[in-house]
């Protein structure tokens, strides 16, 4: 019971500890970032709202995989 | 301060008791009319009445009265929300009664969230996050509003396998979100949740194993709807997301092992039932991943214990819930 349990703490913690740390990175270095080659301010809003969505979608695939591969590993060693 | 206590109380009170009276009621009906459906996971598959839910949303509607009428000042945050979870039940009791398709009901369950925008039940800048802080999404804020409500209901309606799990774990939630909003001091979380929680209360006491009433789509969608409008109308966005999280990650699982939106009953059952009662999780590759089928992965186990093992999940989970809180006091 206690393993059952541990498995879904480990993958909550993760999940839990990069949102965090994800918003931290937005906050305090994509938000701020200094793209001062980009001409127009719109296109630089663009590329940081996208370099911001790959983090989310990086963060979604992660989790995803851990997943996956945590449930068949735990179904073999049934 | 003794006197808000007071009111407080009352409102908690006047939900707990209308549920606690007409579940009864409710269970005697759904029997009668052969309104339910055959309990899977249990050896000799019993007949269970179905749409407990009605219990909950008539004692949620007293609550809401109840706080109408003793804080006056809370009308509109209360109506609000009462009418956002009037609307998701609708789409609950026309699927209970119709099966309506896998993307047609989350489609459906958009509208709920129209009585907090079109009663600007919300905050109109936008997020609170740890370490950012008020954030401004005055425009993009109002289209996350009906799509975090279509989230959270359904997302509540595909997390009830076993007994008592939904009541349960959204028990949990509920508590949690008391907690935080007592942490941040969002005064009108705190009486949204105290509205929810005395039916949820009565409605998980009939709903644990062995269950004495399923809720229907019309209790699990106006439950999700439910949490999904206090964490908006209360400003618990973030908190709401991380205590929310078991219902989340068994949507995300299942959406994301199937490729698509799906009705339970469209794909490979992802559990089935042994000869000594025991559950264990099915080896077919078709069948979704869902959380019910992870926690089975390391064995079989009895329906009360995976049911168990839900709310400890869900426990464990608000408490980061609670620590997010805490994390916007301190950061922001």
């Amino acid at each position: 019971m206690i393993r059952r349990i541990l498995d879904f703490v480990f993958i909550l913690l993760f999940v839990w500890v990069c949102m965090i740390l994800g918003l931290w990175i937005i906050d305090r270095v994509i938000v701020p970032m200094d793209l001062s080659g980009m001409a127009n301010i719109y296109l630089s809003a663009i590329l940081k709202v996208g370099i911001s969505a790959f983090l989310v979608l990086m963060w979604l695939w992660i989790w995803r995989e851990i997943v996956k591969r945590s449930f068949w590993h735990a179904m073999k060693t049934q | 301060m003794s006197r808000l206590l007071l009111n407080e109380t009352l409102i908690f009170a006047s939900g707990f008791t209308v549920s606690l009276v007409s579940m009864p009621f409710v269970i005697r009906t759904m029997r009668k009319k052969k309104i339910g459906g055959i309990d899977v996971h249990k050896k000799d598959k019993p007949f269970v009445p179905e749409m407990g839910g009605l219990a909950v949303l008539a004692g949620t509607t007293i609550s809401v009265i109840t706080a109408v009428l003793l804080l006056p000042e809370s009308s509109n945050t209360a109506l609000s929300f009462l009418a956002c979870i009037l609307i998701a039940g609708l789409v609950g009791a026309i699927d209970d009664f119709k099966n309506l398709n896998a993307k047609v009901k989350p489609f459906l369950t958009l509208f709920a969230g129209l009585p907090i925008l079109a009663m600007n039940a919300y905050n109109l800048r936008g997020i609170v996050f740890p370490f950012i802080g008020q954030t401004r999404m005055t425009i993009v804020y109002p289209f996350l509003v009906p799509l975090a409500i279509a989230v959270t209901s359904n997302a509540t309606n595909m997390m009830d396998p076993f007994n008592g799990t939904m009541s349960g774990s959204c028990t949990v939630i509920t508590i949690f979100l008391l907690l935080s909003a007592i942490i941040l001091g969002r005064t009108s979380a705190l009486l949204l949740c105290l509205c929810l929680l005395g039916p949820l209360l009565v409605f998980f006491y009939y709903n644990k194993y062995p269950s004495k009433i399923f809720s229907g789509d019309v209790g699990s969608l106006s439950i999700g709807a439910a949490l999904g409008a206090i964490s908006i109308i209360g400003g618990l966005e973030v908190v709401a997301l991380v205590a929310f999280a078991p219902q989340i990650m068994n949507a995300f699982y299942g959406l994301s092992s199937i490729g698509k939106l799906y009705e339970r009953r469209d794909v490979s059952r992802p559990i089935a039932i042994r000869e000594d009662g025991k559950l264990m999780a099915t080896r077919d590759p078709k069948a979704p991943i869902t959380l019910a089928r992870m926690i089975l992965a390391r064995g079989p186990l009895y329906e009360k214990e995976a049911m168990l093992l839900f709310l400890v999940i869900s426990t464990i989970s608000g408490f980061l819930a609670l620590v997010t809180a805490y994390l916007i006091v301190v950061t922001t």
